[in-house]
């Protein structure tokens, strides 16, 4: 790979603990750099304005003054170019459609950000989606009920393997759950859970929150 | 109103000493301008005309009384049957006679125990829902963020420290993923966090698809985006009462398919959540269906639970929003 121009981020927490220790992981990776660091939404857009050029932001979703997802709104208003990555307590798929619904690419659980964090960083860089796997399983699950009720004509071909999987995710089984069951390593779960998306057509933001609109899932 | 209740037994004993006086008077009419006459001793035929005029008279005392008592008894069966939770029953006061003062005091009594039922278990509810959220924020915001901070720190700790040791601290760190998510469920389970941050309509979308997740029963959400925000009451007590309600469909009814429908109109909402499983038949009300009654009387709402046309259960709540309660978005 060929040297990167180095990531500069910008970090929003109101847990001083967290932030240091969400700094901490971004800068011990090659290329990131946490530019800026806000205790607040309203500090984060101030920030954002005044530090050009910030290329990604990492947002806790609830924070005093203005929370995550208004200063997510906020900002990919400003700087429609800005990737935007949620970080939150929150388990549940409502915050990350409505986290997509406010521009942001990702949506990563603090209780799993050791694992998941740098791994979405580096997604939202490429123009990915960082799906939360919950949201996952409730896509798919929709997406089978639409196709059950003829209501949506699967249009593309999925392999044996893969349908296995897509049933177990419709389940809400975890990638390690299915791991387990299909005797295949996390990792190959994990290709299949991507390529799935992929071929259903929710690769990216904007398809993600098409899909989502339409399957009744958030509000237009 | 003390006029009144001392009235009650003077009227009731009038009442009943005028109805008696009324058989007596006749008997003895009878009595004094019937031709008959008791020899000494009696004869059998008199004896029969005697035991007889005696049984006429009694029938008649029994009849006049049970007219004269029977509000009495409509009393005593609206007291054994009403129920707190289902208020405004009340007995129709008759215009005039000795149960008038009777009836309206118990009608008054009525009004105030479910006047004061309905403020005690709103300060009882309402300091639960607040302990609750109190808790969960605490939670939320102070153990789960240290939680939070620890893990991040024992993954670059990780990242930096070679075999053994850095198993164990991978093991560490899958310890403190745990708790965290076990603090996170809990604090979840406390406080629906989404309807406060979200919404209602993300709330409710959000139950349905949990329900459908962990318990696999369908569940069609039939409500129209862009709902208004309500006052945040009304909000928890809809989204409660939808939860219980869903939560009883894929408990007991053995249903395949539930829906959760919202409708607003002008002067209410209505929540309704129904289901194609064995309906509720003739079974006792529970703890969670009084529970939902209950919160549906926080807010002056009415909770309706009965026999889906077609089979299933249909689960209804209608609060009127004739109060200054809702807001504009």
């Amino acid at each position: 790979m060929t040297a990167m121009p180095t990531t500069r981020i910008l970090l929003a927490d109101d847990h001083a603990l967290v932030r240091r220790g969400v700094r901490l992981i971004l800068n011990g990776e090659p290329g990131f750099e946490v530019a800026a660091e806000a205790g607040d939404g309203a500090e984060a857009v101030a920030l954002a304005r005044a530090h050009h050029p910030i290329d990604l932001a990492v947002l806790d979703v609830a924070m005093p003054r203005l929370t995550g997802l208004q200063a997510a709104r906020e900002l990919s208003r400003l700087q429609p170019g800005l990737r935007i990555l949620m970080l939150s307590m929150h388990d549940n798929e409502q915050y990350f459609f409505q986290s997509l619904k406010a521009g942001a690419c990702g949506y990563v659980l603090k209780s799993a950000a050791d694992r998941d964090l740098i791994e979405a960083c580096h997604a939202a860089m490429r123009g990915e989606s960082f799906v939360y796997p919950d949201a996952v399983a409730t896509l798919v699950r929709e997406y089978l009920d639409r196709v059950r009720q003829g209501r949506e004509v699967p249009d593309t071909v999925l392999t044996a393997r893969e349908e296995e999987v897509l049933k177990l995710i419709a389940e809400g089984h975890s990638s390690k759950e299915i791991a387990e069951t299909l005797a295949i390593s996390v990792k190959t779960v994990q290709r299949h859970r991507a390529n799935l998306l992929d071929k259903l057509g929710l690769h990216d933001r904007l398809a993600l929150t098409r899909y989502a609109i339409r399957a009744g899932l958030i509000e237009p | 109103m003390t006029v009144e209740e001392v009235s009650h037994p003077v009227f009731l004993f009038w009442r009943i000493f005028g109805l008696n006086a009324l058989v007596l008077g006749a008997a003895t009419a009878l009595l004094l301008w019937a031709p008959v006459t008791v020899s000494v001793p009696v004869l059998l035929t008199e004896a029969v005309v005697l035991l007889s005029g005696l049984a006429v008279m009694l029938i008649a005392n029994a009849a006049l009384l049970r007219i004269g008592l029977a509000p009495l008894s409509r009393l005593s069966r609206l007291m054994t049957t009403v129920d707190l939770l289902q208020p405004g029953r009340r007995l129709p006061v008759p215009g005039r006679g000795g149960l008038t003062g009777l009836i309206s005091t118990f009608n008054a009594m009525l009004d105030r125990l479910e006047t004061e039922r309905a403020d005690a278990s709103a300060r009882v509810l309402s300091a639960q829902e607040a302990e609750r959220r109190r808790i969960a924020r605490e939670l939320h915001d102070e153990v789960g963020q240290s939680l939070t901070a620890v893990l991040l720190s024992l993954r670059r700790l990780a990242d930096r420290t070679s075999e053994p040791l850095h198993a164990d601290l991978l093991d560490a760190q899958e310890v403190t993923r745990e708790s965290l998510e076990e603090v996170r469920r809990l604090a979840r389970r406390l406080r629906p966090g989404v309807l406060e941050d979200l919404g209602l309509g993300s709330a409710l979308t959000s139950l349905s698809t949990e329900i459908s997740a962990h318990t696999g029963l369908a569940v069609t959400r039939r409500f129209r985006p862009g709902l208004p925000a309500l006052d945040p009451e009304t909000e928890l007590v809809l989204y409660r009462v939808a939860q219980e309600g869903l939560t009883n469909v894929a408990r007991h009814a053995e249903a395949v398919h539930a829906e959760l429908e919202l409708h607003l109109s002008a002067d209410a909402v209505v929540l309704r959540v129904t289901d194609d499983g064995h309906g509720i038949g003739t079974a006792r009300e529970g703890a969670g269906i009084r529970g939902m009654r209950e919160r549906a009387l926080l807010v002056g709402g009415r909770l309706e639970v009965g026999p889906r046309p077609g089979g299933g259960t249909l689960l209804s709540l209608t609060i009127p929003l004739l109060r200054e309660g809702s807001r504009p978005t």
